[in-house]
């Protein structure tokens, strides 16, 4: 017959609060290692895609296509899932979590809200370039790039809620505010018109959005996710 | 007078089970079986015993084609968990 060491043995007061203290901390510590080690794939793969769309925007700028880049950005969730997917197969099972599902609902939730306010922003930006002035194109364009900033620097700092973690919640309250404020009013492009070009003022409007989502990414999800993963 | 200990908890692999559990959502058997050190047959009837009493819900399902055993612990099992280590501070606390 089967027999185990834990069967037989006999239990203390002591030796039963020592089992409940071990395993607990030992299944905090997984379940803090598995939503690092997702938090930090997002941010790799978000830090990546960032990358891949300004180079695309920069090379089809010269063929007169600067924002198609941007669609590539669609690609980001099913690019994630795969990487977490292979990443979590090479690693050691882990509990599901309370902490862990909230985080992720928080970016799902972000993705669903950014993909959708893509997907309205062009709709409603190609109808307008067709039938109005460029002036009244201007004034009536939704500019997606700080309401998406914005949107993910709030899935930020409500992850860092979730993670008890005070720096990563004025992190994502402080660059959002930072990052969508200075993409809306163009001071990038504003810095840029004192030093370059009228062409680099434009290439800025393409790329600058892609800065500011690989910071974001950085700080926001890459970081955090490598301390988790180091359990510190 | 010290209160009795619930004899279901007061088993080193079952409570192991259930302090893991306690912190979690839910855990699968693989995880189970590593953290605890146990082997499958006799984590299998201990999770059956802590089951029949009603302090965990043992789902069995697939994972792609792979058979997969999830953990979790339910709210009988919280309360006499809780229980259990209220009756084992009394114990602890110097006379």
């Amino acid at each position: 017959m089967e027999e185990n060491k834990h069967a037989t043995a006999e239990l203390t007061a002591e030796r039963s609060l020592e089992i409940i203290t071990q395993q607990i901390e030992q299944s905090r510590r997984d379940v803090s290692r598995r939503t690092g080690q997702s938090l930090f794939v997002a941010g790799l793969c978000t830090m990546g895609m960032a990358i891949v769309v300004a180079a695309v925007n920069l090379i089809l700028f010269e063929n007169g296509y600067g924002g198609l880049g941007h669609l590539l950005w669609l690609l980001l969730p099913a690019v994630i899932w795969l990487a977490s997917r292979q990443s979590n197969k090479d690693h050691e099972p882990a509990p599901v979590s309370i902490i862990g599902k909230l985080v992720g609902k928080t970016w799902l939730t972000f993705a669903i809200f950014a993909l959708g306010i893509f997907i309205v922003s062009t709709i409603w930006n190609s109808i307008l370039v067709r039938s109005t002035t460029p002036d009244v194109f201007m004034a009536n364009r939704i500019m997606m790039g700080p309401i998406v900033i914005l949107l993910m620097c709030m899935a930020v700092s409500i992850t860092g809620w979730i993670l008890k973690s005070g720096w990563l919640v004025w992190f994502g309250i402080i660059a959002g505010l930072l990052f969508s404020t200075g993409l809306y009013t163009g001071i990038g492009e504003g810095i840029i018109a004192h030093l370059g070009t009228a062409k680099s003022v434009v290439m800025m409007q393409y790329v600058s959005p892609c800065i500011s989502v690989f910071l974001i990414a950085l700080i926001g999800l890459m970081l955090p996710g490598l301390m988790l993963k180091r359990n510190k | 007078m010290f209160p009795t200990l619930d004899p279901l908890l007061h088993s080193e692999l079952r409570l192991a089970v259930m302090s893991l559990l306690i912190s979690t959502e839910e855990a699968e058997f693989p995880y189970i079986k590593e953290q605890t050190g146990a082997t499958a047959g006799n984590l299998s009837v201990q999770l059956d015993k802590l089951s029949a009493a009603g302090y965990i819900e043992v789902e069995k399902t697939f994972k792609g084609k792979k058979p997969c055993t999830i953990c979790r612990i339910t709210p009988t099992g919280l309360h006499a968990f809780e229980q259990y280590v209220k009756a084992l501070k009394t114990y602890l606390k110097p006379r």
